[in-house]
C-alpha cells in the first residue's frame, strides 16, 4: 500500500516537473542573463558566449562608482520609506474606523478606495505633473514620496481592514469592561495584535514604491534625484554605448533584496487580498 | 456624540490625500482637454470636444487604441490559458512543489522596469543571449534583430507580458482550487469519469468566479502597463509598438500636445471606470452567493 503510494507520488513528480519545465526555463532565463552578464569581464560582454571565462565580482564595485548607484539607492530608500510610514500612519486610523464603526458613507468610502486602487498613475501623470509644477515641486523626492503615499493609501486601508476584521471584538470589549478607555484599549490590546499585519502591509507598500516607474520618470529630471528604476533606465535609454555588465549588476543589486522579501511574504499578500475580497 | 464624529475624523486624512492626488488631476485634465492650450500648458479658449475629435482623426491614436486592445486580449488570454494548467499542477502533491512554486512566482517579485531592461539586453541583435542560446540549440541559423521591427518586437513584448502576469493569475486560481473538496473528484472517479470530464464538470465550473475576477483585474493591470513597452522599444520603431499609455506619454512629454494628451487620459479613465464597475459587480455577486 505505502509502496504504491510512493511510486504514485514519484510518477506525479516526474510528470509535474516535465510539464512545468518550459515555463520554468523561460522564467529562469532572464535571471541567468542578468547574473551571467553582471559577472562577465568587460571584454566578453559583447561576445555571444554564455559562460564567462572568470567571475569578475569587482564589476559590482566598479558599477557602484561608475553609475552613481549609491545616490540612487539613497533616493529610493528615502522615497519608499516616506511613502510607507505616511501611508501606514494615515491608513491605520481609517482601517480601524471602517472595521469597528458603522457610519454613513462607509459603503461610498469603500467604493472610492476600490476605484482609486484601479486607477494607475499613468492615466493621471500629466495632471500630477502640472500639479507639482504649479507648486514648484518637480525634482522633489519628498513630493514623489507623497504621491506614492496617496496612491498606496487605498491598498493599505483595504489590506489593514481585512486583517482588523479578523480580530475578535471580545478582547477589546473585555478591556472596556475593566474600565480601560478606547485609546488605552487601542494601544494596549488592539494595536499589538495588529502589528504583524501592519508590518506586512508596510513592506508591500515599500516594495510598490521601490518599483514604481512612470511617475518617477516624469517628475525626476536630474540625476541627483533619480530613484533606482530611473537610474537603471537612464543607463540604457538613448545611449550609443551601453555598459551592459554595469546595467545588469545594477539591476541585480536593485532587485535581489526586494525579490527575496517579496517571495517570502507573498502568501500574506494573497491572504490579505482574499480576505478583503470575501468581505 | 464623540463616537459619532470619530469615524469621520479617522478616515478624513486618507480621503483627503487620495482626493488631492486623484480628483485634482482628473479635474485639471478635464479642463485642459476641453480648452485650447499651448505647449506650456496655458489655457486659452474653450474648445468643446475639439481635442477628442482631433484624436479620432489621428491615425497614430487609432493604431495605438487598436493595438492596446490586441495587447490586452493577448496578454490576459495567454496568461489565463497558461495559468489554469499551471495552478492545477501546483495544486497536486509532488516532490519539490514548494520550489516549483517559488520559481514560477519569481517574475512577480521583480519590478517590470528591471524585467524589461534585462529582456532588452537578452534580445539584443548582435550580442543578445537569446540569439546565442537559440543558435546553439540549432533553432535559428543567424541573428534575429528582435527589437528592430514590430513584427518581432511586439510578439516578444506580449510573451513577456504573459510571463509576468502568470504568477498573480496562478495565485488566484490556486486559491480557487484549494476551495474545491477532494471528495468531488473521488466520487467522480468512482463513477468512472475521465480526467477531462472531471475538469469540464467539476474544476472549470467551480473555478469560474475566480476566472472572471482574474480576467477583470488582469485587464485593468495590462491595459495600464507602461514599463515593458516603454523600456524595450519606447513604442518604436516608428510608433509601431505604441499602446495608449506610451502614446499618451509621448503626446504629453515629447510632442507637447497637452490637449490631446489630456483627452487620451480621460478616454482611458472612462474605460477603466467601466472595468472597475464590472469588477465591483462580480465581487458583489460573489458576496451574495
Amino acid at each position: 500500500m505505502t509502496s504504491t503510494l510512493m511510486t504514485g507520488k514519484l510518477k506525479r513528480t516526474i510528470i509535474a516537473w516535465l510539464l512545468l519545465a518550459p515555463l520554468i526555463a523561460v522564467t529562469i532565463f532572464p535571471f541567468a542573463v542578468m547574473f551571467l552578464t553582471a559577472v562577465k569581464p568587460r571584454t566578453e560582454v559583447l561576445t555571444p558566449t554564455w559562460w564567462p571565462s572568470e567571475f569578475r565580482w569587482s564589476n559590482f564595485a566598479d558599477m557602484w562608482v561608475a553609475t552613481g548607484f549609491g545616490q540612487a539607492l539613497l533616493n529610493s530608500l528615502y522615497v519608499s520609506a516616506l511613502a510607507t510610514v505616511g501611508a501606514i500612519l494615515i491608513s491605520v486610523p481609517a482601517a480601524y474606523a471602517m472595521s469597528r464603526f458603522r457610519f454613513a458613507g462607509y459603503g461610498a468610502f469603500r467604493q472610492f478606495l476600490l476605484i482609486s486602487q484601479m486607477i494607475s498613475p499613468i492615466v493621471l501623470v500629466l495632471g500630477l505633473f502640472r500639479l507639482m509644477a504649479a507648486w514648484g515641486l518637480v525634482e522633489s523626492t519628498t513630493a514623489l514620496g507623497f504621491i506614492y503615499m496617496a496612491f498606496n493609501v487605498a491598498f493599505t486601508v483595504w489590506m489593514l481592514q481585512s486583517y482588523f476584521d479578523t480580530i475578535p471584538r471580545d478582547l477589546e470589549e473585555a478591556a472596556w469592561m475593566e474600565g480601560a478607555g478606547r485609546w488605552l484599549t487601542l494601544r494596549k490590546v488592539f494595536l499589538p495584535l495588529c502589528l504583524p499585519a501592519i508590518a506586512v502591509t508596510a513592506i508591500f507598500t515599500f516594495i510598490n514604491a521601490w518599483n514604481e516607474f512612470v511617475v518617477a520618470l516624469t517628475m525626476l529630471r536630474s540625476q541627483e534625484s533619480y530613484t533606482l528604476p530611473i537610474q537603471v533606465f537612464s543607463l540604457v535609454a538613448g545611449r550609443y554605448t551601453i555598459e551592459w555588465h554595469h546595467v545588469m549588476a545594477a539591476t541585480l543589486l536593485a532587485t535581489l533584496p526586494v525579490a527575496i522579501l517579496f517571495t517570502w511574504l507573498q502568501r500574506y499578500l494573497v491572504r490579505g487580498l482574499a480576505l478583503g475580497a470575501v468581505k | 456624540m464623540q463616537s459619532r464624529t470619530l469615524p469621520y475624523l479617522l478616515t478624513l486624512p486618507s480621503l483627503f490625500l487620495a482626493a488631492v492626488v486623484i480628483f485634482w488631476p482628473v479635474w485639471d485634465l478635464a479642463q485642459i482637454s476641453t480648452h485650447d492650450v499651448n505647449r506650456f500648458g496655458q489655457l486659452r479658449d474653450f474648445s468643446g470636444l475639439a481635442n477628442f475629435w482631433a484624436l479620432a482623426a489621428d491615425p497614430d491614436f487609432m493604431a495605438a487604441l487598436w493595438r492596446t486592445g490586441l495587447w490586452t486580449v493577448l496578454v490576459v488570454g495567454g496568461a489565463l490559458l497558461l495559468s489554469i494548467p499551471v495552478a492545477m499542477i501546483l495544486n497536486t502533491d509532488f516532490y519539490g512543489r514548494g520550489l516549483a512554486r517559488v520559481i514560477i512566482m519569481l517574475p512577480w517579485a521583480v519590478s517590470l522596469t528591471m524585467t524589461a531592461v534585462v529582456w532588452r539586453w537578452a534580445l539584443n541583435g548582435e550580442s543578445g543571449m537569446l540569439n546565442s542560446a537559440l543558435m546553439k540549440l540549432g533553432i535559428i541559423s543567424q541573428n534575429i534583430q528582435w527589437l528592430a521591427s514590430a513584427e518581432t518586437a511586439f510578439p516578444m513584448q506580449v510573451l513577456i507580458g504573459i510571463l509576468v502576469t502568470v504568477p498573480f493569475t496562478t495565485t488566484i486560481f490556486l486559491g480557487g482550487l484549494s476551495s474545491i473538496p477532494d471528495d468531488l473528484y473521488e466520487a467522480a472517479a468512482l463513477e468512472g469519469a475521465t480526467l477531462f470530464q472531471q475538469f469540464r464538470e467539476i474544476t472549470f465550473p467551480l473555478l469560474r468566479p475566480f476566472i472572471n475576477i482574474a480576467i477583470v483585474l488582469n485587464t485593468i493591470y495590462v491595459f495600464n502597463s507602461f514599463p515593458i513597452i516603454w523600456v524595450m522599444t519606447q513604442g518604436g520603431p516608428a510608433n509601431s509598438t505604441d499602446i495608449l499609455v506610451t502614446h499618451l506619454y509621448k503626446l504629453a512629454f515629447r510632442i507637447g500636445k497637452l490637449g490631446e494628451a489630456s483627452a487620451v487620459s480621460l478616454v482611458m479613465f472612462a474605460i477603466l471606470l467601466v472595468f472597475t464597475m464590472i469588477y465591483v459587480r462580480l465581487a458583489m455577486r460573489e458576496q451574495r452567493t
